[in-house]
């Protein structure tokens, strides 16, 4: 079983500049123009201050863990021989409130603990995907 | 003032519950509205309104209704969403009541959540919910890896410990040992629940409900007309529901509150109520930690206290507060909410046999908190005496 195999991102018209971006390995999330909020996923407006003018901004791919599980149960035949693997809840360095989820690249999932820094990498899947994972920085 | 004990459950029906019901969620529907109306002293001719919620896994009103006869549809519900929604159906119901919009709605759920339709895949694809595709491709869109996430953030905010966790599963099977229509009566120990195999650490099996076939289903009309049918009506003094919320960005970043904390100041002011006036409470059960979280949320003790609180013994049947007295969806049987709702409404009407809570009055009973699906809802009962 390979990464290939997994459920591939159902991309709407609000997230595909995002999954373009991880495609050429960028991470960006969006930045209000006028309040300066950063916000994920991406959305036509600021929950903060409504306004409707947003920019993309790179952030710098490092967080740390939040939270995480470590999944045993076959939910998927395409994670069967995955099973046991971690997944994070990171908290980006930029801000408190800003989250992304994602698999444990180069570590095992025994080796995860609180508040652990990562560092964003991108596997490329195939020539049409390319998922952001997280490794121990 | 509002809602406030304007509509009454007057009637409540079970189908068995079981790993594969060998029939149609149709005919789970049908066999459990038929019986609801039974027990409220009510005919098919009387129903004029049906609601009910599904995610593509259950029978609409608009195929139960020719399906059982019945003449005129003026009202119905077909909301999409799981647990999260299972008490905001009947909240609707009630105001759908209260309004004169409908006089006699039947509220159900009917589901092969085991034998046809199981939450969290094994065979289906991802459920197409928002921010799946941030999830998914991650292995990362079943209900109890999403409840191991912020059980998780629970344990490292609070020391909230798995032992706390367990002290729940233990519990609810001894309810359920006095319950004949649930799954699960076999007593287990603490040892039992420690041994269970790994789920989505750091939930293990007997973190989690059953899933199963089965339906259930509720009769709400006025509370007048209630008075005059064949079973004692249940006042519903309270009905909220509400949320909205993102484990991404803009919420603040504190995961360990759920959305019942929104809801909860609502609920109480509508019934006219607090915690300390609730004699029974039926939690939404999905998993140990839904209980454990909202006994926080909903006022019963300290936030960050509902381990310490549930281990004590105070929600065992004899303690301040007791809680899934059926043994709820982890022992019981897992109807998605409304199984919660018909054991709330036993319990005041004093019909809960060996699992009767002495002198019950008011009942609180909730849905899923709002870490699947975000947003939460929840009813406070009352016993019209
Ligand atoms: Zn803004």
């Amino acid at each position: 079983m390979s990464l290939g195999e997994r459920p591939r991102p159902q991309v709407d018209r609000d997230s595909a500049p995002w999954w373009e971006a991880v495609r050429r390995h960028e991470l960006l999330v969006q930045e209000c123009v006028d309040c300066g909020t950063l916000r994920f996923p991406p959305r036509a407006i600021c929950g903060r201050c409504r306004s409707r003018r947003s920019g993309w901004a790179p952030v710098r791919g490092t967080g740390r863990v939040a939270s995480w599980i470590v999944n045993h149960q076959v939910f998927m035949r395409a994670f069967a021989d995955e099973v046991p693997y971690a997944v994070l809840h990171v908290r980006l360095d930029e801000a408190d409130d800003l989250f992304m989820y994602g698999d444990l690249a180069g570590a095992d999932p025994a080796d995860v603990t609180p508040g652990m820094p990562v560092q964003a990498v991108f596997t490329d899947i195939d020539d049409d995907l390319t998922l952001v994972r997280w490794r121990p920085r | 003032m509002g809602l406030r004990d304007r509509a009454a459950i007057a009637g409540v029906g079970y189908t068995p519950f079981s790993k594969d019901s060998g029939v149609s969620t149709l005919t789970l529907a049908i066999d459990a509205i038929l019986a609801a109306l039974d027990d409220a002293g009510l005919s098919v001719d009387d129903v004029d309104a049906l609601a009910t919620h599904r995610v593509g896994d259950s029978t609409p009103p608009w195929v139960v209704a020719p399906a059982l006869g019945i003449p005129e549809v003026s009202w119905y519900l077909d909301q999409f969403g799981g647990g999260s929604v299972s008490h905001a159906v009947i909240g609707q119901a009630a105001m759908a009541v209260a309004t004169g919009v409908a006089r006699t709605v039947v509220c159900y759920r009917a589901i092969n959540a085991r034998s046809e339709f199981r939450m969290g895949g094994t065979g289906r694809g991802v459920a197409p919910v928002y921010d799946a595709q941030y999830q998914a491709p991650y292995g990362y869109f079943a209900p109890p890896q999403q409840f191991a996430m912020f059980t998780r953030a629970h344990m490292l905010k609070y020391g909230t410990t798995h032992e706390q966790l367990g002290s729940i599963a233990v519990g609810q099977r001894a309810n359920a040992a006095k319950n004949p229509q649930a799954l699960k009566r076999d007593p287990i120990t603490i040892e039992d629940y420690l041994a269970s195999r790994w789920i989505a650490e750091p939930l293990r099996l007997l973190d989690c409900c059953l899933e199963t076939d089965g339906a259930c289903a509720v009769v709400v009309t006025s509370a007048e007309r209630a008075r005059d049918l064949a079973a004692p009506p249940v006042l519903i003094s309270g009905a909220v529901w509400g949320g909205g919320d993102s484990f991404l960005s803009g919420q603040g970043g504190d995961f360990t509150v759920s959305e019942a904390a929104r809801i909860a100041p609502r609920l109480y002011a509508m019934a006219g109520v607090g915690p300390e006036d609730i004699d029974v409470a039926e939690l939404y059960d999905c998993f140990t930690y839904s209980v454990l979280v909202q006994l926080e949320d909903y006022g019963f003790c300290a936030k960050g206290e509902g381990g310490p609180y549930a281990a004590s013994g105070a929600i065992r049947p004899d303690g301040a507060l007791p809680v899934n007295t059926h043994g709820g969806f982890l022992s019981e049987g897992y109807v998605h909410g409304i199984n919660h709702v018909a054991e709330a409404v036993a319990q005041l009407r004093g019909t809960a046999g060996d699992r009767q809570v002495s002198g019950a009055e008011v009942a609180l009973s909730t849905a899923q908190p709002g870490y699947v699906l975000a947003g939460t809802s929840a009813l406070i009962l009352r016993a019209d005496r």
